[in-house]
């Protein structure tokens, strides 16, 4: 407890975190996809497949069932369904960090300008917010799709685009409360403008609930891809994702269950750790709190 | 109160014309157009398919076109592009299916979210509560369709039970039970699986929403009067923690008639998602610009109900 | 209380989930005589005249029945109708009645040839002949009218106004009092066509007098004419037929038919088959005349539209349509509309005074909407749905399995790479050529379709009777594909891709992203190119994205298609090179002037034995061209659980049972009727065998 008292805020969360075994495990788990995703991400810049190119298509070897030439079989092209897990979990991961981070940056600026300034601006945003989740996001999609062509970036904005409400509705109510803190008010009364005062005072002191629900955010991007991918209006093909690995599987159900599995559960086990994860985060930031 | 009801309700309306104008552009602006023979068909002549937008006024400019489409809805005289049936009906169609499925899964989600969340917040600090904890955040983590696909394959290949539709068809009943008991199988099964993210989230809920309320002070009153613990437990903690959940009534208005598009198709289920699904992929304008209004409008209704019972819950709260 | 719901309810629901599973796998398999049917997407309508997808055309043709049909080998026979002929009239206008005259004494003269010519009588009338002739189309009439001298042309005149054209048209009809006009023909309510006498200049002139002061009408020459020449059809119809309500058939719902088919309230989409008749009569009530405006042949073949009701429709909006019948359609066939819930099932019960006799052994037949191929297979494998449009990879699957029988039948369609013939380097049909020797065609059936399937050999299937049999698919050869390519000035660079001019050889192969089958071949054909040097990138979208943002402008380099035709010869919209407007179908821009005059002579065209010659030249020209990369004919196959149902067949006097068997059109249930095995003590007696000999 000593150690505590003399390191930042951060550092202790941080501790208390690592002090949970669950917590660990799911560091583990998520270290190990971001480190196969990096390794086959960058494998793939350098043109060096592990265990083969997931793209090439070998007829004579289709719907192979899991064997010791190809551990999670081949699907219906007769491509190697654990090289195209590898390929698509730096696909998946990408989508889920960058349009995570696209949605994160909207909501919190937005919640930010919303929850500090209040009154109608705060009105105004906040029927956005309403009106947003009142809208059909497929045709969002599909406009932005159409326009702007099936470039995975193009997707992975879009993503980003449809959610960021929830975290703007999570960074405004942060605000409403952190805007009545005694420092807050005390930069106010010393006349900081209100920029300033929301970067350096509030912002940080948010950071916590901001970090979960970034955490939270990337398996929430990952599912909405592989629904996407549901209808089509996923990432183009050939290229892999854990989503599109199910929705071609998903003619061959009944013939070829490893493609339904494997990329099930890795699409699970990610998400899993990235909830664990965030909720051991939450659990040790609040405690600090309460402490305080 | 009734004044501030009757503010949102105004600022609701005029929000509904601004979703309702900005979604029917972007619903008719998106690429494609409502052909429903397909385009690539060499029997349909051009002058067919002038005949065609002629006779639905796609002809018309689009403002025009939103207020022709406005007015039917409300009269009710606004036609399917695909069938030309009023838009109404095919959606009020819809509703028993789509309804029914979703009592009860959001029946399942409440029911065994609330046994869930007392269950671990009794347990509150042990392995267990940790364990359970897991497998809550397990169930959210689940894709639907994933879970979806692996009941079939067992489903199917194990057991050869009908899984598809509203009924198992080809077969004479031998009474009204097992005619019943066969529909409720058609929907427990998309409806457990669309209800467990639900259960887990609710569990979380209530497990948290309980131990708050175990360290409020009338708790720790009612303790030091010598209550027995369950009693503590069941009549007061368990009360007060119960209440937020009537406020989350508001929210389920629009959840009630809301479809999964994913869960419906793989079930093949009638409801609204297919519905909105099959329109959007048809460019069926009037049965888009008709489902997007009412489903907005009922989020912001839910969205005013959850304030008002809030405020009728808890007396603290004024609703200025 | 509260301690009791939280524990009592979840038990309950529990409960209630585990009943309802055991009641489920407890379910007997008592299985009433029905034949269920799966079905991908929702009949937008079961009023046949209105629909255009394939879902409301199966459920309709079992309620509804045409004039004509197609038979067991694809070939056109009588259905509402007991017997049809053809013959048409040749109108041949002349400057004087003395030179109508001096033709139909030369006519005359040549009396022997009438029978090769097919000429049944000529006749004069004023300054003109008609001709009668056995047979329609073009080819007899020119050779006739070349034989004739000082005769008029007429031109055929189109006239489109602001307004409805009902007075423009009244007017030209007062002033002219019947004289130059000598046809009209009705578009629509704003446009008409009318055939004049003389020469265009003077046709026109006229026209425009009469009409010129009404603001904003067009009058355009369509065609100049040496004749008229106007085929005819004569139906007589098939008595004691009854619609389904008891009311008796007539040659008037025939014409009711027509005129529904023809409004712009319907706005039907099978409109423009009936576009080139110039008008139908009812001489009877069992008879039942068209008369066409020039040689069409495949308008025959039209006359399978379904025919309505007009008791119950004649003098109904269409609202009133819309509420009581296209949803709850009367029909003629051999099956009566029950119930219809949508997205879910269409049931049908059987019609016992069905004409065609024997009446469907069948108590009834159930459409079942299924949302995907998978939902199909997994209703189809507990038994939920009777029969499976097998996908191929699972046909190996149930080819081993005792429960299943099988039926394989050569589709209806193929599937090709059509190449933009507007954009280097496709316009060169030695490039064209040498890509349809790189790519794996045997392999692509063997892998995509598990071998059923068959290399395509161009714009028809086999089992159509046009079908040209001497077409040899090109071979799969990567060497004479690199010569052919180097020959063309494709040579390897630095890259290992081709390259001409420092051009490289990448292209852009897009499909529409629902297809899994075309996406499949997308990926198979970047691997094949990527052998001899191509780099192909694949694109798939949202069909009609798809079509409209690229197809239907022509902005695509290839792209994977397919057709499925149905029996017709005629494929004008595909191959003519005057359909390469935008939203016409003509995308790849195809054009080849002998071409062109195929397909022109191949409509007008009624002998059988031209039709095969003139279908087999075009055949084999755009093969050799190879303006689409002709992939392969899918086979569809189809399979059924063995123990379900048997055709009830007369032979010898006796009733016996046959099992299932195919025909080029399928295994037409609709036609031999199945029943269960367990159901043959008590069929119904309806059209009783035939017991002489």
């Amino acid at each position: 407890m000593n150690g505590e008292k003399t390191s930042s805020p951060a550092r202790r969360v941080w501790r208390r975190f690592l002090r949970n075994p669950v917590a660990l495990v799911a560091l583990v788990v998520i270290a190990f996809y971001v480190l196969m995703a990096v390794s086959t991400g960058l494998g793939t810049l350098l043109g060096v497949h592990f265990p083969m190119d997931p793209n090439a298509t070998n007829l004579s070897d289709k719907l192979q069932p899991p064997s010791l030439n190809h551990w999670l079989g081949t699907d219906n092209l007769g491509r190697d369904v654990l090289s195209r897990l590898l390929n698509g979990s730096y696909i998946s991961l990408s989508v889920g960090f960058v349009a995570m981070t696209v949605s994160l940056l909207i909501g919190v600026m937005v919640g930010a300008v919303s929850g500090y300034f209040g009154g109608w601006l705060d009105n105004i945003l906040m029927r956005l917010v309403d009106a947003i989740l009142c809208f059909p996001s497929f045709f969002l999609i599909l406009t932005a799709v159409a326009l702007l062509g099936p470039d995975i970036r193009i997707i992975i904005l879009v993503i980003g685009f449809v959610g960021w409400t929830g975290t703007a509705r999570l960074v405004r109510a942060e605000f409403l409360t952190l805007r009545e803190t005694e420092y807050v008010r005390a930069a106010r009364a010393l006349g900081q403008r209100a920029f300033p005062i929301i970067f350096r005072h509030i912002l940080p002191n948010a950071f916590a609930p901001i970090f979960v629900t970034a955490v939270v955010g990337i398996p929430d991007a990952i599912l909405i891809e592989a629904g996407l991918s549901f209808i089509s209006l996923g990432v183009q093909p050939p290229q892999a994702t854990w989503g599109n690995i199910i929705n071609d599987g998903r003619t061959y159900l009944l013939d070829a269950w490893w493609l339904i599995v494997f990329p099930g559960v890795a699409i699970f086990t990610a998400a899993l750790a990235f909830y664990l994860a965030g909720d051991a985060l939450r659990a040790a930031a609040t405690t600090r709190q309460e402490r305080k | 109160m009734l004044n501030f009801i009757f503010r949102r309700l105004l600022v609701g309306s005029v929000l509904l014309v601004l979703i309702s104008i900005v979604s029917f552009f972007t619903i008719t602006l998106a690429p494609g157009a409502p052909y429903p023979w397909g385009e690539l068909n060499p029997k349909i002549s051009p002058q067919v398919k002038e005949m065609y937008r002629k006779k639905f006024h796609l002809d018309r400019p689009l403002w025009e076109q939103y207020t022709l489409n406005m007015k039917g809805l409300f009269t009710g005289e606004l036609r399917s592009l695909k069938d030309e049936r009023p838009v109404l009906e095919r959606i009020f169609e819809r509703l028993p299916a789509t309804v029914l499925l979703n009592v009860y899964s959001i029946a399942l989600a409440l029911v065994f979210g609330l046994l869930w969340g007392v269950w671990s917040a009794r347990r509150a600090g042990t392995t267990a509560d940790m364990l359970s904890s897991v497998g809550a955040f397990a169930l959210i983590a689940l894709p639907g369709f994933w879970i979806a696909y692996l009941a079939l394959i067992g489903l199917v290949n194990f057991f050869g039970i009908p899984v598809l539709g509203t009924q198992s068809y080809g077969i004479e009943f031998p009474n009204g039970l097992t005619q019943l008991l066969d529909r409720l199988w058609h929907i427990v099964l998309p409806g457990t699986i669309l209800a467990l993210g639900g259960i887990a989230v609710q569990s979380r809920y209530i497990r948290a929403t309980v131990l708050e309320a175990l360290q409020e002070d009338y708790i720790r009153t009612a303790r030091a009067k010598g209550l027995p613990e369950e009693e503590v437990f069941y009549r007061h903690a368990l009360r007060n923690a119960i209440r937020p959940l009537i406020t989350g009534i508001g929210a389920l208005l629009p959840a009630l008639i809301g479809g999964s598009l994913i869960i419906e198709t793989i079930f093949a289920y009638p409801g609204m998602g297919r519905l909105g699904y099959e329109a959007a992929i048809e460019r069926d304008y009037p049965t888009l610009v008709a489902l997007n209004f009412i489903v907005a409008a009922l989020i912001l209704l839910g969205n005013l109900l959850s304030d008002v019972l809030y405020a009728v819950v808890d007396p603290r709260v004024r609703l200025e | 209380m509260i301690r009791a719901l939280i524990y009592g309810l979840p038990a309950l629901l529990l409960a209630l989930i585990i009943a309802s599973f055991v009641n489920v796998s407890l379910l007997r398999q008592s299985r009433n005589n029905e034949f269920s049917v799966g079905m991908l997407g929702e009949p937008a309508t079961l009023n046949p005249i209105k629909a255009s997808d394939s879902a409301s055309s199966q459920v309709a043709g079992s309620i509804f029945n045409g004039l004509l049909r197609y038979d067991e080998n694809l070939e056109i026979t009588t259905d509402l109708a007991e017997s049809f002929t053809l013959s048409q009239t040749t109108t041949v206008f002349f400057s004087s009645e003395n030179d109508a005259l001096t033709g139909l004494l030369r006519l005359e003269a040549a009396r022997p040839q009438w029978e090769s010519l097919r000429i049944q009588s000529v006749r004069m009338e004023g300054p003109a002949l008609l001709i009668r002739l056995g047979e329609p189309g073009m080819a007899a009439s020119e050779k006739i009218f070349a034989n004739l001298a000082q005769t008029v042309p007429v031109q055929v005149v189109r006239v489109e106004t602001p307004e409805p054209a009902g007075r423009a048209l009244a007017k030209l009809r007062a002033a002219e009092g019947g004289g130059a006009v000598i046809r009209v023909w009705e578009e629509g309510s704003t446009a008409f066509e009318v055939s004049v006498l003389g020469t265009p200049e003077k046709a026109l002139a006229r026209v425009s007098f009469y009409l010129k002061e009404d603001a904003g009408v067009k009058v355009r020459l369509v065609e100049t004419q040496g004749f008229l020449a106007e085929p005819e059809v004569v139906f007589q119809l098939r008595r004691g037929v009854l619609w389904h309500d008891g009311e008796a058939f007539t040659s008037h719902d025939v014409e009711f038919t027509f005129r529904a088919l023809m409004s712009e309230e319907v706005a039907s989409p099978r409109k423009a088959d009936f576009d080139t008749i110039l008008r139908v009569e009812t001489p009877s009530e069992k008879t039942f005349r068209v008369i066409y405006r020039k040689p069409y042949s495949p308008a025959l073949a039209s006359w399978m539209i379904p025919i309505l009701p007009a008791h119950i429709l004649e003098g109904k909006p269409q609202e009133w349509w819309v509420a009581h019948f296209d949803r709850k359609p009367v029909g003629t066939g051999p099956f009566r509309f029950k119930e219809w819930k949508t997205n879910e099932f269409i049931r049908l019960d059987r019609n016992p005074g069905f004409f065609r006799a024997p009446a469907p052994w069948l108590d009834g037949v159930v459409y079942r909407m299924l949302s995907d191929q998978l939902a199909l297979r997994l209703a189809f494998e507990t038994r939920q749905v009777d029969f499976w449009s097998v996908d191929p990879w699972a046909v190996a699957a149930f080819e081993n399995d005792p429960r299943f029988q099988l039926f394989a039948m050569p589709g209806n369609s193929y599937s090709y790479i059509g190449w933009n013939l507007r954009r280097a380097p496709f316009d060169d049909e030695r490039v064209r050529v040498a890509l349809a020797h790189a790519i794996n065609v045997p392999e692509m059936v063997r892998f995509i379709l598990y071998g059923h399937g068959t290399p395509s050999t161009g714009i028809y299937t086999p089992q159509m009777w046009f079908f040209n049999p001497h077409i040899q698919p090109l071979a799969y050869d990567k060497t004479l594909a690199r010569r052919l390519l180097a020959e063309a000035g494709w040579s390897p660079g630095p890259d290992g891709i081709l390259q001409k001019a420092g051009k490289r050889f990448s292209f852009t192969l897009l499909t529409n992203n629902a297809n899994e089958i075309r996406r499949d071949i997308a990926t198979l054909v970047q691997d094949n190119l990527r052998d001899i040097g191509i780099e192909v990138k694949i694109e798939t979208y949202e069909w009609t994205v798809f079509l409209r943002n690229f197809i239907n402008k022509g902005d695509f380099d290839a792209t994977v298609l397919g057709w499925a035709l149905g029996p017709d010869y005629d494929q004008f919209q595909i191959w003519h090179s005057s359909q390469v407007n935008p939203e016409q179908l003509n995308v790849i821009r195809y054009n080849n002037p002998e071409a062109d005059r195929l397909i022109e002579e191949l409509r007008q065209e009624y002998n059988r034995e031209k039709i095969i010659r003139l279908a087999g030249r075009l055949q084999e020209i755009i093969y050799r061209e190879q303006p689409y990369l002709f992939l392969y004919v899918p086979e569809s196959v189809s399979v059924v659980w063995r123990d379900a149902f048997r055709i009830r067949r007369p032979q010898g006097g006796v009733w016996i049972d046959t099992p299932i068997e195919m025909t080029k059109a399928g295994w037409s249930y609709f036609a031999d009727w199945f029943y269960r095995p367990e159901y043959a003590g008590h069929l119904p007696t309806v059209g009783s065998p035939a017991t002489s000999q």
